[in-house]
């Protein structure tokens, strides 16, 4: 068992090391895609291996890292139903996504870089789900953070791309700092940094604090998971090679922020005001995600705007409680929402890197291979009824109506209002990208001449596609015969309060006709004819709300002007006032002024006559004065 | 009676100097210091020394201003030099560095002088007598000081031909 | 003793330090500063026989003699300078020859 954990994140450890030290010059092309490949291969077979072998959570602990005084922090590594999913879902997608990433990377030039990142990224990625305690958390968790923001500035040699990335890295390292503290105040506050001591603890730990660490540990997760107020990276993270945006900005490591939460959730969740806050927070995100999503016009950026909108279903299922239910969600999010991003992926190599929706049409025909499982992780998105997405989201939003009261009422009705949302944003899409004719493109490209795509792109579609459509099998509701997942993740202590059956029935019903009502709505607007006037409207330039829905709500610009003017003027300041006016200018005057003054005495040894005898007559007199009134 | 002597003598002295260095014309200030000169000698005979007074006539008053004034016949020098300087300027640092050092002097010279007046007249018997018994190496050395002097003058002052 | 000592001091810093005005002022005329330099000897001489005469001593007269001596060579000697730093600069202004300096 120990080996199989092990294997689990030495694989791509090495995979990535691998390629790192050997790739381009002594390994051929072919050969370090096979190896990054095959290393996330080996470790998802290594996570099945694990959990065959699974009975009961355990702690392997493989060596000593940190150690000094008290603070005992080893490389030990953490496996329990959480983990052991999250490193099932975060293996086989990862798999999935490196072999489309080599036919997608077919003709980039660095793929040693690429897959070395790559490799790395899964590798911090399962640390930080398999981290028994919070230091080797945080390790993966900036590692990360680190490949996210090499992978997003990837190619770096157009700037936008590396703004993207420091932006990204920037953002989140606003969220990190509040993990940071949170993780050095529950080591002052317990002595211990293990995860499981950690949740162990929580009776002993007065309230007010629970809150306070839990909203530092809110402030970590809004960072990487991309939620309102620090969702600003992740749509032009998007800058990324679509893989990489599949891999990192969709299906994996924006789930963190989530993940971490419920792994801390036995010791936070005791407190309620700070459960309210989580649930408000992914309520809002998932609402802003959703209207934003609206109106975007960049095929990626939707599916960006989406994924912020959906890990807001997934903060709002923890704040409820419904800890399976966010976990569901997470795993079925991450196969539909790779299988999106692939797809989109699949969309603009074949239209030669064109991401404007309005240009594109009438690919289903001439795509069939990528539409039909692209639909049918659309589908799932929208939350048509059976698919994993229905099934997923309705669970959370059931946790969310069972806590009852006003407030989490009011959250149940927003929930409602971005799934029915999210149906529309998502219909449109698909109704805009492969519908109707297929509009001249700028090269012109004939229906006939749209690029052949490598096979290993499209095949890989389809795994993801049936584990999207087909998920909710992991996961039935009680009444048709009760969830495997549910069962797995429950463990013994924790009270998920259970619906009745008909209750549920009634509240799936009532999702189902919102996603229904929704569809029928983006059809209405852009469906069979209608679709070709608003390809006339989207000519214009966006205007009023759809403008301000465009950019995001203008939230870039209110940092723009709140945070980032105020800092350059700042730096302006301190540069042109402080350092430049005061402190060097004083130095340059000080330098000047000795400088004439040393001119001057220099000019008295210039051998001028005059001046010596002056200078020897004062030397003289003062002399003669003292040793006429002082030593006399 | 050779008090009054003594002070009449030494105004006339210092008169006879000021008038010197303020002088603009070199050839006046040099008449002046003569006339100073003089009356510097006769300060030395009433200081009972005569000999002292002697030389002090031929050889400064006598022999070395009238070796100035040769020189600056020589050089053409005999007319007033410009005084286009400010005054204030040109003579106030010398005139406080001058009065810091006559203001020490004359503090040490009344404070700390005490002055019995017994004395005995020196004879240039006695002055001769300590010149060379005493001194007479010191006036050995004095004369090859002055040949060296002598032919040092003369290299400086013969013709070059050669530039 | 015709006059207390303190006097003939007096007198001679006076002299003095009017010697030195002269040496500092007359920067453009060498032949005023030699002219002060005299003064100052002169002062010089004046203390060495006031002292001779205070306590009887013919050894201040003879520093004096010396002192004339020494300065009878030393104008000779300086003069010719001028003559020859005149033939060469045309000038007699002290601030003129600077070769000290290097």
């Amino acid at each position: 068992m120990k080996l199989y954990l092990e294997l689990i994140i030495l694989f791509p450890l090495s995979g990535a090391i691998v390629n790192l030290l050997l790739g381009g010059r002594l390994l051929p092309r072919r050969a370090s895609e096979i190896l990054a490949c095959a290393a996330i291969w080996g470790s998802f077979v290594a996570t099945v291996a694990a959990a065959t072998a699974y009975s009961a959570p355990m702690t392997v602990e493989i060596t000593s890292w940190l150690a000094a005084f008290d603070l005992k922090a080893p490389i030990s590594l953490y496996l329990d139903p959480l983990s052991l999913s999250l490193c099932l879902m975060i293996t086989f997608v990862c798999g999935l996504i490196h072999t489309y990433a080599v036919g997608y990377m077919k003709d980039d030039p660095s793929p040693v870089r690429f897959f070395a990142l790559l490799n790395l990224f899964v590798a911090a990625m399962l640390t930080l789900v398999l981290a028994g305690n919070l230091p080797l958390l945080y390790l993966g968790w900036e590692g990360v953070g680190f490949c996210s923001y090499a992978l997003i500035g990837f190619w770096y040699r157009d700037p936008q791309n590396a703004t993207a990335g420091r932006k990204a890295f920037i953002v989140t390292r606003i969220g990190d700092i509040g993990l940071g503290i949170a993780i050095v105040w529950l080591f002052q506050l317990c002595g211990t940094v293990s995860i499981q001591q950690l949740n162990q603890m929580g009776a002993n730990i007065p309230p007010g604090v629970i809150t306070a660490l839990g909203l530092l540990m809110l402030l970590g997760a809004m960072g990487k998971s991309a939620q309102v107020p620090l969702m600003v990276w992740l749509p032009d993270a998007m800058a990324g090679p679509t893989p990489v945006s599949a891999q990192i900005h969709a299906a994996t490591m924006v789930t963190a922020g989530v993940y971490l939460l419920m792994r801390m959730f036995p010791l936070i969740g005791s407190s309620a005001s700070l459960c309210a806050a989580i649930a408000v927070t992914g309520a809002l995100t998932a609402f802003y995600g959703a209207t934003c999503a609206l109106a975007q016009r960049d095929l990626k950026r939707i599916l960006a705007y989406s994924t912020i909108s959906q890990i807001g279903y997934m903060m709002l299922g923890v704040g409820s409680g419904a800890i399976s239910a966010a976990t569901f969600h997470l795993l079925v999010h991450a196969f539909f929402k790779a299988l999106l991003f692939l797809g989109a992926g699949c969309v603009i190599t074949a239209l030669h890197h064109e991401q404007d929706i309005f240009r594109m049409g009438g690919l289903r025909r001439s795509l069939p291979w990528t539409f039909w499982p692209f639909l049918g992780g659309a589908l799932c998105l929208a939350g048509l009824p059976l698919t994993g997405g229905f099934f997923s989201k309705d669970g959370i939003l059931a946790a969310v109506w069972l806590k009852g009261g006003a407030l989490y009422g009011g959250l149940y009705f927003a929930g409602l209002l971005t799934a029915f949302i999210t149906a529309v944003y998502t219909m449109r899409m698909v109704l805009i990208v492969f519908e109707g004719e297929e509009i001249p493109l700028n090269p012109p490209l004939s229906k006939g001449e749209v690029k052949s795509l490598p096979r290993v792109m499209e095949w890989t579609l389809l795994p993801l596609a049936l584990l999207g459509i087909f998920g909710g099998l992991l996961n039935l509701p009680e009444f048709l015969g009760g969830g495997v997942l549910n069962s797995f993740l429950s463990h013994p202590g924790s009270q998920e309060l259970q619906l009745s059956h008909s209750s549920e029935l009634l509240l799936q019903g009532v999702a189902a006709v919102v996603a229904l009502a929704g569809m029928a709505t983006a059809w209405l607007r852009y469906g069979g004819l209608r679709r070709q006037l608003r390809l006339t409207e989207a000519e214009l330039p966006a205007r009023g709300l759809s403008a301000f829905l465009l950019e995001g709500w203008r939230v870039d610009a209110l940092y723009d002007l709140l945070f980032v003017r105020t800092y350059i003027r700042l730096s302006g300041f301190l540069w042109q006032q402080l350092d430049e006016g005061c402190i060097d200018d004083s130095l340059d005057r000080i330098a000047a002024q000795l400088g004439r003054w040393g001119q001057r005495l220099g000019g008295w040894g210039e051998g001028r006559v005059s001046l010596s005898l002056l200078s020897m007559a004062a030397g003289a007199a003062l002399i003669i004065v003292w040793l006429t009134w002082v030593t006399i | 009676m050779e008090a009054y002597l003594f002070y009449i003598l030494a105004v006339v002295t210092v008169i006879g100097t000021v008038m010197a260095i303020t002088e603009q014309h070199p050839v006046h200030a040099i008449v002046y210091l003569v006339t100073s000169f003089f009356s510097l000698a006769m300060i030395f005979f009433l200081l009972s020394a005569p000999l002292i007074a002697m030389f002090e006539v031929i050889i400064y008053a006598g022999a070395v201003m009238v070796l100035f004034m040769f020189v600056i016949m020589m050089l053409d020098l005999g007319r007033p030099s410009e005084a286009s300087r400010p005054f204030l300027r040109r003579w106030a640092l010398p005139m406080l560095l001058g009065g810091i050092i006559l203001v020490s002097i004359v503090t040490v010279a009344v404070n700390h002088i005490s002055s019995p007046d017994t004395s005995r007249m020196i004879s240039i018997n006695d002055f001769s007598v300590v010149l060379f018994r005493k001194y007479g190496v010191a006036i050995e050395i004095i004369s090859m000081q002055l040949l060296f002097a002598v032919v040092g003058a003369l290299y400086l002052g013969r013709k070059r031909d050669d530039r | 003793m015709i006059v207390p000592l303190e006097h003939i001091i007096i007198l001679a810093a006076v002299l003095f330090g009017l010697g030195l005005v002269c040496t500092l002022v007359w920067r453009t005329n060498v032949i005023m500063l030699l002219i002060g330099i005299e003064i100052m000897l002169n002062a010089a001489m004046l203390v060495f026989v006031g002292g001779s005469a205070r306590w009887g001593m013919p050894d201040g007269q003879v520093f004096a003699l010396m002192i004339m001596a020494m300065t009878s060579a030393e104008v000779s000697l300086a003069l010719a300078l001028v003559v020859y730093l005149h033939r060469r600069r045309n000038s007699v202004d002290v601030d003129e020859f600077r070769e000290l300096k290097d």
